[in-house]
């Protein structure tokens, strides 16, 4: 795959130096690979699971939500539209006018095959960036810190990194960003009010017992504590807020974000929280589905995002600052009798800033006339290829080691784009041409598709989005292929098939019936 | 920087400093037939009170392991059954006079503030007024457990969910789900009250399988986390169907939900394989409990709630090893003995792996080990008017909610991430956002000990509750040796010695640098006339200054 080249920092054009390529001898000389033109990624987590059918909402299948949903579904003269087939909740006026100006993108149905509906265990599930059957410990940003930061944190703080590599504001560090030995993420609620503790006289630490580990980690957090508390104070003295910021919680955890980052902070990435997500009951006021705690929710989200690239702007880091958003699940299509939804299966995500490719990645899930109790809406994209792709476009992390670090089967999403507005948007997808038949189908059905030369995979999901069945796994040659599915073996009802290649994918439902 | 070499050479490169293994093979649940000496008493005071003192310690040693073990399981119906909090200084309840209760009179939104601070008061004192019991450990073990969290105007609702696990702090955990299952709070928080036939909701099903009884494994088909199925989470939030709160408006004790026979559904539910296929057919107001003694048959429950045991008390790193020849066993305890928890709890800590070398000491405190057991371990004393006690155990709450263990609000409801959260576990506790409010409580602690307010805190400030740094030096096993005094601090206040370069710092501290025996001509000055206040005061801010040391020691944290 060819990879744009506009995005890659200075450091890595001098390939050779003296000789010696630069990756051998990088680890050992003095680089400072933070300054100014480096690059933050704000994650922010959405805690409970997010309702994406009431955030982006389908326009071409709005009739058919409004039967599955109608005691919470917007009503469609108060929503606000966003490109042609989609629109955003009325609550959420700041994120379309970021998504009108250019500077928002939106990832259709992210997800991950074999859904977990478990809250804790699907956003440990994204927090690792670990598959829904692999126990992961490392959060997929320590993965990437891991990968540069080999001995943190022994030797950390120094001069070549003297800030805290990554700060989630918050009373606790980040799971994302747990590295293999140690969190990466330092954990910060008010940059005015730090503290040094006093740092007492070690005694003999045994490491190989739990004790002195235990005792080791106290220690370690303490002086790292003393490290970094100077250089945030610094970073929060010399910044500045120029946006007004609403009085909400995120809100505020962003403001200090922006702050620090004007301040000369060279964190790559903060982590920041809003939690109440989990609406099973009273998601929309009865009568006023446009009020309620989900309009609440999103308005104090999109408030927040709106004034922290404002106040960005502003201060004229834009440019070095991408935005994204991420919650365990999506809801299901139905709604329950609560004025609520229970938990689904995938969800569009928001990536925001000057650099996004701004548009809409993926299409509206078709939804079917009869929707089986309990489905979700099926994956479009794995959320590591959201993760791979920023790691790629954003901080130059190569291909190979996206697929290190996340997983093999990685697509390249083009989210990240040139800083500057750019006429010739490149596309945002490539769709696959594919269809099926015939459908509905009692026993077998077959797929046709269209591939450009390459790697493609063809798996069934089920309406909870377990991945069922992997009908195909190889490279096809370019040209019209037909792939025969049997599902003989799996009761009536409604399925999904899943299409992918390195860079395109196509969800579509299938119906077998007795 | 080099940010392109391969992940997979880093990965080799690198090691993981948390290695907890030792060569040490892991022992069993074969009783403890070690020495019985300061450590030890330590450690199992230290796990299962909140913050032991040096002369419950030094009980402990005199009375040996099993009588302290007896005493720590012995709960007596007045401390089952504490007296109810009361009105400690707000007028304007028409329905609850200053000193009264509130507990039994009509919910009241206007009057909500006064009943959740007394709440919250009173809950406190409870864990600070605790002799040698397992009670309060456990009572917050089954808060973790059984989570419940948010309405803060819900006070009497919480007071009897609180008040059903203390009473059942080491009861039977099956009777204990049945109850919890229909109590008004927990209805409230995971929506069972709003679960009927017509409209099921599947929130406190779905918990109550994957958090409170059976857990949840890997998924090892569509919908199948290996213990239960999706198709059960449905079936069971039918068999639940119908029960709500009532009017929460009337005066009385108000103890449990109340079931709706019209909301119920009344066909028949099958369970997957998982429980035998079993139909359940309707029950009505009984079918909950049919439920629950049902999936109480499966051997997986009392695996999952050992395992909470075992972090809660013992340690969080689970091996196969500790599987096997701890969690096995002891689920095996618990199933015999009909899931009554007080028999298992004694199995687990008067065994030989409890007392083994390699688990003393590395436990982070928690929040409230931290808050709770200054208090205790200094002896704080506390005025007896209401007034005054209940507004500073009140402010105390507060500060372990800082700390991140805030009674009565848990983050969410699979509890503390500390207990659950690989791999950092206790460690979540500690960052640079904790560690400098812990630093900040022991150096306010140690200057002016403990701030008594009166409503409103924190302006309304009435004295102060200092340590009494003299009688705790004159109660160690010998004052006038200022080894011995050292040595005594070092047992009581850090899980095991230190080393001597540190031990040299602290006598320092405690000497000016002196030989040791001016510290005993100092004390002995001070000994043989106790009335004179310049000599006192000057042993008391030596021994000031060395506490102060201690606490901000790192070990201080450990426990």
């Amino acid at each position: 795959m060819k990879r744009r080249h506009f995005l890659k920092s200075a450091i890595t054009l001098p390939l050779v130096i003296n000789g010696m390529k630069i990756s051998t001898i990088s680890a050992f000389n003095s680089f400072n690979t933070l300054n100014d033109s480096d690059r933050v990624l704000v994650l922010i987590q959405l805690n409970g699971g997010n309702d994406g059918l009431n955030s982006v909402i389908p326009l071409n299948q709005y009739d058919k939500l409004a039967n599955l949903r109608s005691n919470v579904i917007i009503p469609e003269n108060l929503i606000i539209p966003i490109g042609d087939n989609n629109a955003f909740h009325p609550s959420m006026q700041g994120m379309a006018n970021l998504f009108t100006n250019g500077k928002m993108n939106i990832v259709q149905d992210v997800g991950y095959p074999n859904q977990n509906r478990s809250h804790f265990r699907s956003i440990d599930i994204w927090n690792s960036g670990s598959s829904a059957n692999d126990f992961e410990t490392t959060g997929w940003v320590g993965r990437y810190l891991d990968s540069i930061h080999a001995d943190y944190p022994n030797g950390y703080p120094n001069s070549d990194c003297p800030d805290p590599l990554a700060i989630n504001i918050g009373y606790a560090v980040h799971e994302t960003c747990q590295g293999i030995s140690s969190n990466f993420s330092t954990a910060l609620v008010d940059p005015d009010n730090l503290s040094n503790i006093i740092e007492s006289e070690p005694g003999s630490i045994d490491l190989n017992t739990c004790y002195g580990s235990e005792l080791d980690f106290v220690r370690q957090s303490i002086s790292q504590n003393n490290a970094y508390s100077g250089s945030v104070s610094t970073a929060s003295n010399l910044g500045n807020n120029l946006a007004n910021y609403p009085d909400e919680d995120l809100a505020q955890q962003l403001k200090i974000v922006a702050r620090l980052i004007s301040g000369g902070l060279q964190t790559s990435i903060y982590t920041v929280n809003i939690g109440g997500f989990d609406t099973h009951a009273g998601q929309v006021s009865n009568g006023n589905p446009e009020n309620g705690v989900h309009a609440n929710l999103l308005q104090t989200l999109s408030d927040a995002i709106a004034a922290f690239q404002s106040d960005l702007e502003q201060l004229g880091v834009d440019q070095r600052v991408l935005g994204m958003t991420y919650s365990e699940f999506g809801r299901q299509i139905k709604s329950n009798n609560s004025l609520g939804t229970d938990h689904g299966t995938a969800a569009p995500l928001f990536v925001f800033g000057s650099c996004v490719n701004a548009g809409i990645v993926g299409n509206n899930y078709e939804i079917p006339d009869v929707v089986p109790d309990q489905a979700g809406v099926p994956m479009q994209h794995d959320f590591r290829s959201v993760y791979g792709s920023i790691l790629m476009d954003w901080f130059d992390v190569e291909e190979s080691q996206v697929q290190d670090l996340l997983f093999p089967e990685f697509q390249h999403i083009n989210i990240v784009q040139a800083c500057t507005v750019d006429t010739d948007n490149p596309k945002l997808i490539t769709p696959i041409q594919s269809y099926n038949f015939p459908n509905p189908f009692k026993n077998w059905t077959t797929i046709h598709f269209t591939s450009t030369g390459g790697w493609y995979k063809i798996s069934i999901f089920d309406t909870l989005g377990h991945e069922i069945k992997v009908v195909s796994n190889q490279n096809f040659p370019s040209g019209d292929h037909q792939i025969k599915v049997d599902l003989s073996a799996f009761p009536s009802g409604m399925y999904h098939y899943r299409i992918i290649s390195r860079d395109a994918q196509e969800t579509k439902n299938l119906q077998k019936i007795n | 920087m080099n940010r392109r070499d391969s992940l997979a050479t880093l990965l080799g490169k690198k090691k993981s400093q948390k290695t907890t293994t030792t060569s040490m093979a892991v022992t069993g649940l074969t009783p403890y037939t070690g020495s019985w000496e300061f450590k030890q008493a330590a450690h199992l005071l230290r796990r299962t009170t909140f913050g032991p003192n040096w002369g419950q310690i030094q009980d402990a040693v005199n009375d040996g392991l099993d009588a302290t073990i007896a005493q720590l399981l012995t709960l007596t119906p007045l401390s089952q059954n504490p007296d109810p909090p009361i009105n400690y200084y707000y007028e304007d309840d028409p329905d609850v006079a200053i000193g009264e209760t509130w507990v039994n009179v009509p919910y009241s939104y206007q009057h909500r503030i006064h009943r959740r601070k007394s709440l919250e008061g009173w809950t406190t004192k409870l864990i600070i007024d605790e002799k040698i019991s397992i009670r309060e450990k456990m009572t917050l073990f089954w808060h973790n457990h059984f989570v419940i969290a948010n309405f803060p105007a819900f006070s009497r609702y919480k007071y009897y969910y609180i008040s059903k696990i203390r009473k059942n702090a080491i009861g039977n955990f099956r009777e204990l789900t049945k109850e919890m299952t229909i109590d008004p709070m927990m209805l409230r928080y995971l929506n069972g009250f709003s679960n009927t036939k017509e409209a099921p909701n599947e929130n406190y099903a779905r918990e109550l399988l994957e958090l409170f009884t059976i857990g949840k494994g890997p998924i090892i088909a569509p919908g199948d986390y290996t213990f239960y199925t999706e198709h059960d989470v449905a079936e069971i939030a039918k068999i639940l169907t119908g029960w709500g709160v009532s009017d929460n408006n009337t005066t009385g004790d108000y103890v449990q939900g109340k079931f709706n026979p019209n909301k119920h559904d009344t066909t028949d539910k099958q369970l997957s394989y998982h429980f035998n296929n079993e139909v359940i057919s309707d029950a009505g107001e009984n079918e909950y409990s049919i439920l629950i003694d049902k999936i109480f048959e499966q051997d997986e429950v009392a695996r999952f709630i050992c395992r909470k045991i075992y972090r809660w008390f013992v340690h969080y790193d689970i091996t196969d090893d500790i599987e096997i020849n701890i969690i096995e066993p002891l689920a095996q305890i618990l199933r015999d003995n009909d899931y009554e928890i007080a028999p298992t709890l004694n199995v687990l800590l008067s065994s030989q792996h409890f007392y083994d070398e390699e688990r003393i000491g590395c436990m982070i405190k928690n929040p409230w080990d931290f808050a709770a057991g200054l208090v205790k371990q200094f002896q704080i004393q506390f005025p007896s008017e209401p007034a005054t006690y209940y507004e500073t155990y009140r402010v105390i709450l507060q500060g372990a909610g800082g700390l991140q263990m805030e009674y009565f609000n848990p983050p969410n409801v699979a509890g503390w991430k500390p207990y659950y959260q690989a791999p950092n576990f206790y460690r979540i506790w500690l960052n640079s956002v904790t560690l400098p409010i812990r630093n900040f409580a022991i150096q306010t602690f140690v200057s002016q000990g403990i701030i008594l307010f009166q409503d409103p805190a924190p302006t309304n400030i009435v004295g102060l509750a200092q340590v009494d740094y003299l009688s705790m030096l004159n109660n160690l096993s010998n004052p006038f040796d200022v080894n011995q005094v050292l040595a005594d601090f070092i047992k009581l206040l850090f899980p095991k010695d230190i080393a001597n370069n540190q031990k040299i710092i602290l006598k320092e501290i405690l000497t000016n640098g002196l030989p040791d025996f001016e510290w005993t001509d100092e004390y002995s000055l001070y000994a043989s006339d106790p009335t004179n206040q310049a000599q006192a005061n000057a042993i008391k801010s030596k021994i000031n200054n060395l506490v102060s040391a201690m606490l901000t020691m790192p070990e201080y944290q450990l426990m």
